[in-house]
Parts: C-alpha cells; sequence; structure tokens
C-alpha cells in the first residue's frame, strides 16, 4: 500500500482485484494460498480487529522450532513460539522474532531475473515459464554428473525433493552446508558419538535435569544446535529441580554471553580443551575411587603448565565434578575447531561415562531420529566442502543449483569458492535475498520467504521427542516469487521422462503430502488421522507432528576401557595472537539484512549495527590501540581490518571477532557494514573434517583508522571519550 | 465448518474509585541469558522504530526494554554482573509523571500504569531527564521504515511521530484485550491468560509478567520471595517490576 491512496485508486484496486481472485481461486499451486483480499471482500473467517493465528516453522536457522504467526488481512504482524511444539514450546529467540523484518524486507529479490555478466548486477527481470524452461533446460541436457546442487540446512522438505530428483537425473547426492554449522562443529560432535559409541547420533545433553554441567566451548545458549531448547533446559537447571540451583563451569579463552552466566568461567589456554578434560577425568576418577584405563596415563601437572589452569583449580574442578548428583560435560563450539578437536569431543563425552551420566536424566543421551528419518544425517564438512570446490575447479560442475544458503560469504574465503565459480557452466541462486552468492550467479530465481512457504523440517536436537516441524505459509507470497520445489516439479514435467516420473506431484504441497502419508496411522503421535488429507489439515493446524512420548536412547559402550589421547593443537600461521571467532548470538548467520536485529544490541559488548574485534584492554594499551581504533588482523589466509573493542573478559594472548557482518551484498541493511573472520580462514580442518577456525594464529597491526562503533552501554561513549573523559 | 467467535464490545468505561487490576513483573537475573529476545519481541509488537547507525552511537535508539550488565574485577577474576533487562518500572510515585507540563505522562488510576498520551506530548523531555532508570526514549527524528516493512506494523499500537516521547507500556493493548474479552465472557481476567511481548518471548521464562494484587498469581509469588528487589529502591518509586538476585 503506498501512502497517498486514494478512494479512486482503491476502487480501481478493489475490482482488479475481485478479477484476480476469480483466477487465483482456480487449480494450480497458487489456490494453495490464503490472498490479501481488499477490504471489500474480507474472507469470511476475518473479523475486523480480530487477528488470525498460523502455525509455521522458523526458517532463522534450522533447529525447526514452531512458530505461531499473529496475522490481520492478510499481513504478518508478530511472531511467537508455538506452545505445543517439542523443540522450542511457545518460545522464540532474538532471530526468530526479527524474521519478520526478513519478510518484509525492502531488498527482497522481487522477480526471477537473469544477471547480464556475473557480480555486474545487471539485472532484467524474466518470466516464471522462462525461468522453468531454463531449469528444465539445465535438468535435461547437462551432463548429470555435472549437475550439482548446494542446499542449506533448511528447510528438509526442498533437501528431500532435491534428493530425489537428483536420483533421478543421476546426479550426485545434493550437499548440504551452513555456517552455523561449521561453527557448531556439528561433524565433530557426530564423529565422536559414533567413535565412543558405535552408532552415529546427535547427542541430547539433558541439561534441564542436571545439578552441575561442565561446557567445554559449547555456546548452547547462543546459537549452538538448538538455543531455545538449551536456554530452557538451563533455566530448569537453574531452578534447580529436585537438586537445588544448579551450576555452570565454562572452559572458552573469552567470556562468551554462555560464559557470562556460568558461576565459574576458566579463560582456558585455546586447543588445550581437550587435555584439560583428561585431566578432569583423572581426579574425578581418583575422587570417586575408580580406576579407570581411560584417564590414566594422564599428566595433571603438565596438563596445568600447558593450560593456564593452575594443579589446584584442576583439582577443584575434578573433586566438584566427581560429587556432583547429576553432571554433564558437554563439548562444542570453538573447543572442537582445532586439530585436536575430535579428541577433545571424545574426551569431554568420555567424563560422563566417568560419572554414570551415559543414559542418566540429566546426562548424555541419544536424541531420537525424526519422524520419517531413517538415520543420522549431519551437513557437509569443510573437508568434504574443500572436495567440491576442487570440483567445481576442476571444470566438472556444468550446472549449480544453489539454496538457502550463500556460500561465497559462508565459506572460508580460502577455499575459494567464489574463483571457482567462474569454472562452472551455470550458476542459478533460488535466493530470497539478494546474497552474495546471487550476484556471482547467471540467474536468480527467488523463493518465498520462510513465512511464504510450505514445507516441513526435521527437529534433528535439543527435542527429547521425535518431531517433525510443519510450515505453512501465514501470508500470501508478496512479490512474484515462486516455491523452488514448485519450480523443480515443473522443470521435471517439461522435461519428461524418467525425470517427470520420478516427481509425479502436481505442487509443493501434493509432494509434502506424498512424504506425509507414512505418518498416518503412526501411534503415539500428538494427532492422528485416519487419512492423508485431515492427516495434512492438522499437521498445518499443530504446526508439526511428534511422539507424545520421549524416545531418547541410552548411549553403549566401551567409553572408559582405554587410554583417551588428545594430541597437541597445532596452530596455522604466524602471529602472537589467538583468533577465536564466534557467531554473532544476535545476527547468527544470515541476520544482518534485518534492520531491528542490527540495532539489537549485542549482549556482551553492547555494539550495534556492526562488528569488532575484541582485545583485552592491556594488549590494546601494548599494542598503542583504543577503542574504536581500526586494526589490520593477518592469517595465514587472509587479512581484514577491524574496529577494536577493549574487551575485560578475554586473554590477553586472544582476539575475538564474531561472524555475521562484512556483507558486501545481501540488501542495504548488511552491505559493507562491519569485517568477516571467514575472510581469515584457512583450510586446516580437524580429524572429523571440520574447520579448525579457532586454530590459528594471526597478527594485529594498527592502521591509524578510526571507526566509531555504535553501542548502547556508555551513551557518553562516542563522543564522550573525544572529550577525554573515561566513562 | 462454523467457527463460534466470542467477539468482545470494545468500550472504555471505568468509573471513579474502580480498580481494574494492578500489574506486575518479576524478572530472575538467575535465569536470564541475556538473549535479548524480549528486545526484538518488544520491538516488532510496538512498532519501534529503529534509527540507524548514526543516530544509535549518539544514544538515540529507541528500545523500551535493554539488558544491562556490568563488570566486576580484573582478568582473570572478571565477573560480568548478571544480566538485568530494564524496561519502564511502572511506579507507584513516578518521578516522571509531575514533571510533565502537558499531562502527557500520567498515572492511569485504571490500569495503575505509567501512561505516555503521545498526542498530549510536546516533547519537553522533562520526564526523561526526570526518569532514575533511563528508559524513556524519545523520537528525535521520523525515522524511515522503507516500504513494504510498514505491512508489519501492529494495528493495536499507535505509531508515533517525531518530537514525542515514548516507553513501554506493559503491552497495554494486550491488557485491553484480555479485559475486553474476558468481560465478554462475564469473568476476570485470569492469572496467565495472557501476557507481555517480552514474557511471551523469553525463552528462559525470567519474564513472568501478571497481577501483583492477587497473592496467588505467579508474578506474586516469585516477587515475595526472598530474592526480589527493586531497581534503585531507595528512591521511594514504588516500581511494579521486582528483579530476583541472580547468582
Amino acid at each position: 500500500m503506498t501512502d497517498n491512496f486514494s478512494r479512486r485508486d482503491f476502487l480501481k484496486l478493489a475490482s482488479v482485484g475481485a478479477a484476480t481472485t476469480a483466477i487465483l481461486t482456480g487449480c494450480g499451486p497458487a489456490s494453495r494460498y490464503v490472498t490479501r483480499e481488499p477490504y471489500t471482500q474480507m474472507p469470511e473467517y476475518t473479523y475486523n480487529g480480530q487477528s488470525t493465528y498460523y502455525a509455521t516453522t522458523c526458517r532463522e536457522c534450522a533447529a525447526g522450532c514452531g512458530l505461531v504467526v499473529r496475522t490481520m488481512q492478510g499481513r504478518a504482524l508478530k511472531v511467537e513460539g508455538n506452545k505445543n511444539h517439542p523443540a522450542n514450546l511457545g518460545k522464540t529467540c532474538v532471530r526468530g522474532q526479527a524474521t519478520l523484518h526478513g519478510l518484509y524486507n525492502p531488498d527482497r529479490v522481487q522477480d526471477p531475473a537473469k544477471q547480464s555478466k556475473r557480480g555486474s548486477r545487471d539485472f532484467s527481470n524474466m518470466d516464471w515459464d522462462a525461468a522453468i524452461a531454463v531449469v528444465a533446460d539445465a535438468l535435461k541436457n547437462t551432463d548429470p554428473a555435472g549437475v550439482a546442487f548446494l542446499m542449506g540446512m533448511a528447510p528438509d522438505h526442498l533437501f528431500d525433493l532435491v534428493s530425489d530428483l537428483a536420483k533421478a537425473v543421476g546426479a550426485p547426492t545434493p550437499i548440504r552446508f551452513g555456517a552455523l554449522g561449521m561453527f557448531e562443529a556439528r561433524a565433530t560432535l557426530g564423529k565422536a558419538v559414533e567413535n565412543l559409541f558405535g552408532q552415529a547420533a546427535m547427542p541430547f545433553f539433558d541439561l534441564g535435569k542436571s545439578d552441575l554441567v561442565f561446557s567445554f566451548g559449547a555456546n548452547f545458549l547462543e546459537t549452538w544446535l538448538a538455543p531455545v531448547a538449551f536456554t530452557r533446559g538451563f533455566a530448569n537447571m537453574r531452578r534447580g529441580g529436585g537438586h537445588g540451583r544448579g551450576t555452570l563451569v565454562h572452559f572458552e579463552p573469552r567470556m562468551s554471553q554462555t560464559a557470562s552466566k556460568a558461576d565459574m568461567w576458566i579463560p582456558i589456554t585455546p586447543g588445550t580443551e581437550g587435555l584439560v578434560a583428561l585431566a578432569i577425568g583423572r581426579i574425578a576418577a581418583e575422587a570417586r575411587g575408580a580406576t579407570s584405563a581411560a584417564f590414566e596415563n594422564v599428566d595433571v601437572e603438565a596438563i596445568a603448565s600447558a593450560s593456564g589452569v593452575s594443579a589446584e583449580k584442576l583439582d577443584e574442578l575434578g573433586k566438584l565434578f566427581a560429587s556432583a548428583d547429576a553432571a554433564l560435560a558437554i563439548p562444542g563450539g570453538a573447543a572442537l575447531a582445532h586439530s585436536n578437536g575430535l579428541e577433545t569431543a571424545e574426551a569431554v563425552l568420555a567424563l560422563n561415562a566417568l560419572v554414570g551420566g551415559l543414559g542418566r536424566a540429566g546426562g548424555v543421551l541419544l536424541a531420537p531420529l525424526a519422524p520419517m528419518q531413517t538415520e543420522f544425517s549431519r551437513p557437509a564438512n569443510i573437508a568434504e566442502m574443500a572436495d567440491f570446490v576442487e570440483k567445481m575447479k576442476g571444470g566438472k560442475i556444468k550446472t549449480l543449483f544453489v539454496h538457502g544458503v550463500n556460500p561465497v560469504f559462508e565459506l572460508p574465503k580460502s577455499l575459494g569458492f567464489e574463483d571457482a565459480l567462474k569454472s562452472v557452466g551455470t550458476v542459478i541462486s533460488f535466493a530470497t535475498f539478494p546474497d552474495e552468492t546471487a550476484m556471482q550467479a547467471d540467474y536468480v530465481f527467488p523463493d518465498h520467504h520462510g513465512l511464504e512457504s510450505w514445507g516441513y523440517q526435521r527437529v534433528a536436537a535439543g527435542s527429547s521427542q521425535s518431531a517433525l516441524s510443519g510450515a505453512q505459509p501465514v501470508v500470501s507470497p508478496y512479490y512474484n516469487t515462486r516455491a523452488t520445489a514448485d519450480v523443480f516439479l515443473a522443470a521435471a514435467a517439461s522435461a519428461g521422462g524418467a525425470l517427470a516420473q520420478a516427481l509425479p506431484f502436481k505442487d509443493e504441497v501434493e509432494f509434502i503430502q506424498s512424504k506425509l502419508v507414512a505418518l498416518v496411522g503412526e501411534g503415539d503421535g500428538y494427532f492422528g488421522a485416519p487419512e492423508i488429507n485431515t492427516f495434512t489439515a492438522y499437521f498445518q493446524q499443530y504446526g508439526g507432528w511428534w511422539k507424545t512420548v520421549e524416545e531418547l536412547s541410552t548411549p553403549s559402550g566401551d567409553v572408559l576401557g582405554k587410554a583417551i589421547k588428545v594430541g597437541e593443537a597445532k596452530f596455522a600461521g604466524e602471529g602472537e595472537f589467538y583468533l577465536h571467532p564466534f557467531v554473532s548470538p544476535v545476527l547468527g548467520e544470515a541476520g544482518a539484512n534485518k534492520p531491528w536485529l542490527q540495532e539489537v544490541p549485542d549482549p556482551t559488548t553492547t555494539v550495534m549495527w556492526g562488528s569488532w574485534v575484541e582485545i583485552h584492554p592491556e594488549t590494546a594499551h601494548e599494542l598503542g590501540v583504543d577503542n574504536d581504533d581500526v586494526v589490520l588482523i593477518t592469517s595465514e589466509a587472509g587479512a581484514v581490518e577491524a574496529v577494536v573493542y577493549k574487551y575485560p573478559a578475554i586473554r590477553p594472548d586472544t582476539i575475538a571477532m564474531p561472524f555475521g557482518q562484512g556483507h558486501s551484498a545481501y540488501g542495504r541493511y548488511a552491505e559493507g557494514r562491519g569485517s568477516n573472520p571467514a575472510d581469515l580462514f584457512g583450510e586446516q580442518v580437524n580429524d572429523a573434517g571440520d574447520l579448525a577456525f579457532a586454530g590459528m594464529r594471526v597478527k594485529v597491526e594498527k592502521t591509524g583508522k578510526t571507526y566509531p562503533l555504535a553501542r548502547l552501554e556508555s551513551r557518553m561513549g562516542v563522543y564522550g571519550e573525544a572529550l577525554g573523559e573515561e566513562h | 465448518m462454523t467457527i463460534e467467535l466470542k467477539i468482545p464490545e470494545y468500550s472504555a468505561n471505568w468509573a471513579e474509585g474502580e480498580q481494574q487490576g494492578k500489574w506486575g513483573m518479576a524478572i530472575d537475573m538467575d535465569i536470564c541469558t541475556g538473549c535479548q529476545a524480549c528486545v526484538a519481541a518488544c520491538a516488532m509488537e510496538n512498532n519501534i522504530p529503529f534509527v540507524g547507525e548514526a543516530d544509535s552511537g549518539y544514544g538515540r535508539s529507541m528500545h523500551w526494554i535493554r539488558t544491562e550488565r556490568f563488570w566486576e574485577g580484573e582478568f582473570p577474576e572478571i565477573k560480568m554482573t548478571p544480566y538485568q533487562p530494564v524496561l519502564c518500572q511502572q511506579c507507584g510515585h513516578a518521578p516522571c509523571e509531575p514533571v510533565c507540563p502537558a499531562f502527557a505522562t500520567v498515572h492511569s488510576q485504571a490500569e495503575a500504569l505509567n501512561l505516555q498520551v503521545y498526542n498530549r506530548c510536546v516533547g519537553t523531555r522533562y520526564c526523561a531527564n526526570n526518569c532514575p532508570y533511563q528508559v524513556r526514549s524519545f523520537n528525535w527524528r521520523d525515522y524511515e521504515r522503507p516500504e513494504p516493512l510498514p505491512n508489519q506494523l501492529n494495528p493495536d499500537v499507535t505509531v508515533r511521530r517525531r518530537g514525542v516521547m515514548e516507553k513501554c507500556t506493559f503491552c497495554i493493548q494486550r491488557i485491553h484485550r484480555a479485559q475486553d474479552q474476558a468481560k465478554a465472557e462475564g469473568r476476570e481476567v485470569a492469572d496467565g491468560e495472557f501476557t507481555t511481548a517480552c514474557a511471551q518471548a523469553c525463552p528462559a521464562d525470567a519474564i513472568v509478567f501478571g497481577r501483583i494484587d492477587d497473592p496467588e498469581s505467579a508474578v506474586s509469588k516469585l516477587a515475595g520471595g526472598a530474592r526480589g528487589f527493586h531497581m534503585l529502591e531507595e528512591l521511594g518509586t514504588l516500581p511494579a517490576v521486582t528483579y530476583l538476585k541472580g547468582g
């Protein structure tokens, strides 16, 4: 609606609206949507001043939290959590709240378009028939081995469809990637579970029933795996069910948001987390009078000197861990992003076995697979992505489809993804927003925003019940976008042959129903239905389908039978500082284009609208830099400029940088703001193939430039310091 | 299928002396993780404009709720004080009220809240100067919301313009909606029937909102506990927000 809207215009629009409505109610995918009606023809369920609520799934990360969106007259007004949903029980995080600023973002891709030259930003709009013809042609006339699908960690229904499609064409299995998966070190966690318990699965950390949590780098209150579920668990731990107030001990070189909630923050030397876990294991085993081969040959003194945690402190921690009723040790995040990360994950998980924490309430269990899921799956690790980029460079990929991920921004720059794109014949992006990867594509065929989309997402972490989260459009598509699933289905139909036979679906909803049909008649569900149409209706109404019973399983295996070895972490590059990258707790991997997320202050630094590098005040003094000075950070792989934030709670030998800003595209609110630590990342990986992003040494140099950071703390900050005042 | 809707009749017929409820909030700082979900939820519910980088840097951001944290000690023995979400404390004896020359900052007897009447406000900013909690924010400009962002605006909440002071209202639009609904059904508003946007979003359930005049309500029980305290209690402002001490 424009601001200047005369009555005459209104009448004109109303009559056009009436005509369009008649067309839209015909057959075809568009009829699946609730359309925005003129005020004269409100749908019968609309009562002026009353809202309509739709259940759907949040797409800001892959956790699959259930949302209920308040809409009025075809507009989405407010996002709330779905109270019945096992992942989030009615709650949302900051990114979920701001998802509406993605839906109504002024910089969305509005039409399918062809770019005259990659990177030129000279787009000419196409119509959807032509777009579908391009996709059909690419599927039909490319050698199947040269077709590649690069997908994000959400949504799962599209990944399933593309997997079926790839199988039908004979193309390689689609690859999934997301920067959050990289920072979470998901592959390492999964591999460690497999090595210890002989079964690849997502561990379930039962925070809520624990009374003592040792977290080794796991930023579970920020972005790690399922932050809303973990925050609920943390709150329950603090409220202290049967145990009294629970205690949190956090090991990390920098005080993260999670560390700031800890009763004890241990600023450990980067890369020694696994060694410290071994020392704690040894002391705890002794305190419990148990002998365990796993921790037998551990040299506590040597570990104390390597980690910077004194032997007395280790002794205190070990005894504390041994004496708790329900102790829990969690490995995650930067602690696993070292060359010894897999060993660290195993050592930390083994601590749980030592105190009988495997399969116990308040310990480590194995999360159930989602409905219709047959085996544990994880996104690609960096080793696999590096192979993929090599294939691209070798000219083996002729056509690349990209959806739900922004690899040009999210992958380490040193992998050379952007460069490798030059060797790919055709790049087709399905981006909703004009991100960096879309700017390097030949075609952009925009998908709907998540709140305009059908779909489902498997709940992988944080739920003790097996859950499939359902998505439905809460508003009709605002722009001339089209569901990527519908584009592929139409392309398959027009390509004909085996493709059309493999995907004989009229539209996305029919495809989703073809998958959901497996759940009809399934027992122990939140609801049941005798046939698929009723089932789908309930699936939409309740926002998914989940079991009403917990299905956690007990990990087994001889964890403590043989000695656990943790090698020394190797650091890539020269320089006097450890680099400690972390995901911005507010922006996550893709929040930078939402203006209200930009204006939400970072919890620990209170910085808004920018990125920064955290340096200990004394270190800054030695370097001759102050707040708001710009420094040049150089790693073995690259260099970035960043603004100094003197952070009092970081090791003096470590600097920390948030990931989330530093976009060179992605709309007006993101572009040209801050810097991206991924530009510094090398290619060192751990034994599970995850990037060793914390295993780096960097140089820091003063540039002489300054840039005032907007921050909420010290309202005098910006000009107060210029006046020479301390705040 | 027919849908039965109980549509309330809207009316604002409050009679002198009638107490419709006194609302209060309890915030558990031991549980608050500083995640900022409340900050975003509040902004989305209440049509709060974003002001951009430059104005944010000058301290002109419009947050109605913010999380505060301070530092104690030095590395490595440094501690962060527990996150404290700070919003209008809805004082019973509010320093902002007597200084307003335009009666824009007034005490509502019906809800026992501090109101901000936007169309009376002439922008003297006396109230913000006098607020010890620094929770009032002033519209220094008409902040731009490029199309189609205005689609998201909540029709229950006024969009403020330049020269007007604003602050947390305890989501008064939700209070009224619940009261109207209860009245239409001929009953009292039940505890937990509705809540504010911040409390609704809070993943840790650290923020609890409800009737503070009902001793059986969840908020009363929390606020009456041993850990409860009021911010700047010594000023005698009688806040309706009770904080629970963090560890």
